[in-house]
């Protein structure tokens, strides 16, 4: 039970990581990145890259998930989303689609459509907390997201450079008056967004495989975290996230592994019908 | 165009879409043809919803299916006949849309297009996993062929005709529905939902009626394809066909029937024309959005609109002073 328990909500991190970078980039540009999970699918294909084609120890690999998701990031905006910043928010979804098509098929025609994997992080398989085996990787994944949502908190809360993106996200033009430079603000969006989803990527690889279209199935459950969290909410995303990996464990473990995914859909479906404001946010309103 | 022009012009192209089982000689062709058919009767569908209101769908590939299946259901296991089972293919899709627009339409934004890329999941898995009544993942066999009368619809030239039976009068429902006034509140939503309200137009239930009308033209689509390809499978229902529907609404032009019809053509054909690509088709694909959202936003019916508008205005003076718009 402790054991389910601890790998729903080492995947439920896994979509709070992926949910976040979703909220950070719809406050910033009020678009919804599809190509998201083909982000995080980069991530874990450099994460393979480091640890199984190169044979580098975890440390260097990390740096080099960090790098390139980085630079990711920056060119993934530069192209599908810079170019579109006038257009309707439509045509920006629709070119992050078509980005995300060109990541993974890019991907396949590089390496190949067969999955990847690689050793989890710590030597041992299986951790004994108090009696109960809890397999090693959803304790480091669960420990890792910890820390890095603890040092996104900090960042985004006490560094000028932080405040300078949630004043960015909260109004553009106000923040353009205050003399932040948007343009660039909304790139390390992308950027900051990409990052944490190649994390979450490179965590995944020995959960899950790495395989070209990995993103797709965990987009969906991340979107639905969003959603049952409260739409544009930083803690309702992560909150959301992990209810989502907890209740689709659970509902594999007890009612049917085929049926998974249409409970945590139809979780999503009542939490529209009920509390289409979602768990976190007081209203849904808009701006007129 | 004058009048003269016009019925040269309408008279010659029905006679080339009349006489086009005559022009392609391969079966493979005339199958072609009936698929870009019933994706001109799915991406017409979508217009309402995407075109006109302005919303994001992804549902068009769950309400096909829906139909598909409604079809393949009803023909192969209760024996029901084809002209039985269309309408009720076209009803049960439009039931789904009805289903899924009362909690969401409601909402503004973005819940929609999430709760439609959920609905279209959530059938496929439906579809995939309730083997006693969708015959689960290898799908439904032996769909029969429809037939009229005592004649037989079971080659791909006379299912053309059945196909374009079915486009033309999609075309022409839309039509008459684009200029009544439900196609004008929807309009009004696209430009300005907040503002459509309260000039008094009921958003949310204009907004469900053009996705139920959505549903039914899939549904539709999805009810003759079965018969068409005699077999369906869940994998068929992927993703990847709601984003070719809806890039070849975008390609085509947003809102705009010529669009959709234009869009649809090219996006089905574009894999025969691009096989040299092989491999790196889906790469292109991809980038290929991408570049289309960039440079012609609106379509190729709305970049033809502005060159002929500047074509038409070319001895007006320039404005004097050149608006500065956006940010």
């Amino acid at each position: 039970m402790l054991q389910l328990l601890f790998n729903g909500v080492a995947i439920g991190c896994i979509y709070a990581l992926i949910a976040f970078g979703f909220v950070l980039i719809y406050n910033a540009v009020g678009a919804v990145n599809f190509a998201q999970g083909d982000l995080l699918m980069v991530g874990s294909y450099l994460g393979v890259l480091g640890v199984v084609g190169l044979g580098w120890p975890l440390l260097p690999t990390t740096f080099l998930v960090l790098a390139g998701s980085a630079l990711v990031g920056l060119a993934f905006q530069a192209f599908a989303y810079y170019p579109l910043r006038d257009k309707p928010t439509i045509n920006v979804v629709i070119s992050c689609l078509g980005a995300g098509i060109f990541l993974r098929n890019g991907i396949q025609a590089l390496v190949g459509p067969e999955p990847y994997t690689m050793a989890p992080f710590m030597p041992i398989e299986v951790v004994n907390v108090y009696g109960v085996a809890i397999p090693s990787q959803s304790l480091a994944v669960i420990v890792i997201t910890a820390v890095i949502l603890a040092a996104q908190s900090w960042f985004f809360s006490f560094t000028s450079l932080g405040r300078m993106l949630r004043a960015t996200a909260n109004d553009k033009y106000a923040a353009r008056l205050c003399g932040i430079p948007v343009k660039k603000m909304i790139a390390l969006t992308f950027v900051v967004s990409t990052v944490l989803a190649g994390l979450a990527g490179f965590m995944l690889v020995p959960v899950f495989l790495a395989s070209p279209n990995m993103g797709f199935g965990l987009i969906v459950k991340a979107w639905i975290g969003v959603i049952v969290g409260g739409f544009g909410s930083l803690p309702g995303a992560v909150v959301g996230g992990i209810m989502v990996g907890v209740l689709e464990t659970f509902s594999a473990k007890f009612i049917s592994s085929a049926y998974k995914d249409v409970i945590t859909m139809g979780l999503l479906m009542i939490v529209l019908f009920v509390r289409p404001q979602g768990l976190f946010k007081g209203t849904v309103s808009e701006k007129v | 165009m004058k009048v003269s022009s016009r019925l040269v012009f309408w008279s010659a192209l029905a006679l080339l879409v009349l006489g086009l089982p005559m022009l392609l000689t391969s079966d493979y062709h005339m199958r072609l043809a009936n698929l870009v058919g019933i994706n001109i009767i799915i991406v017409l569908g979508l217009n309402f919803v995407l075109g006109y209101a302005g919303l994001l769908s992804f549902a068009q590939v769950g309400f096909f299916l829906i139909g598909a299946y409604a079809g393949g259901i009803l023909t192969v296991d209760y024996g029901l006949s084809f002209w039985l089972a269309l309408p009720l293919a076209g009803l049960s899709a439009g039931f789904g849309a009805w289903i899924v627009g009362i909690p969401t339409l409601r909402l503004r934004g973005h819940y929609f297009a999430f709760a439609t890329f959920a609905f279209a999941e959530i059938v496929r898995l439906i579809a995939l996993n309730w083997t006693e009544f969708t015959h689960g993942a290898s799908g439904i066999i032996g769909i029969p062929s429809p037939s009229l009368l005592w004649f037989e619809i079971n080659t791909d030239t006379s299912f053309y005709y059945l196909v374009l039976a079915f486009v033309v009068l999609g075309i022409v429902v839309a039509g008459r529905i684009e200029k009544s006034s439900v196609g004008r509140a929807l309009f009004a939503i696209r430009e300005g939902e907040l503002a459509a309200e309260s000039m008094g137009i009921m958003t949310a239930r204009m907004k469900t009626q053009a996705f139920i009308l959505s549903a039914v033209y899939a549904g539709v689509a999805g009810a003759l394809y079965g018969p068409l390809n005699s077999v369906i499978s869940p994998d068929a229902f992927s993703f990847d066909v709601s984003v070719v529907v809806l890039v070849a609404l975008l390609l085509g032009g947003s809102g705009s029937i010529v669009g959709a019809v234009v869009g649809t053509a090219l996006v089905t054909l574009l894999p025969e024309w691009l096989r040299v690509l092989q491999d790196y088709y889906m790469v292109v694909y991809g980038a290929g959005i991408v570049l289309l959202m960039v440079f012609l936003p609106s379509g190729i019916v709305g970049a033809v609109h502005t060159m002929l508008d500047r074509y038409r205005l070319r001895d007006l003076p320039e404005p004097a002073v050149k608006q500065e718009v956006g940010r």
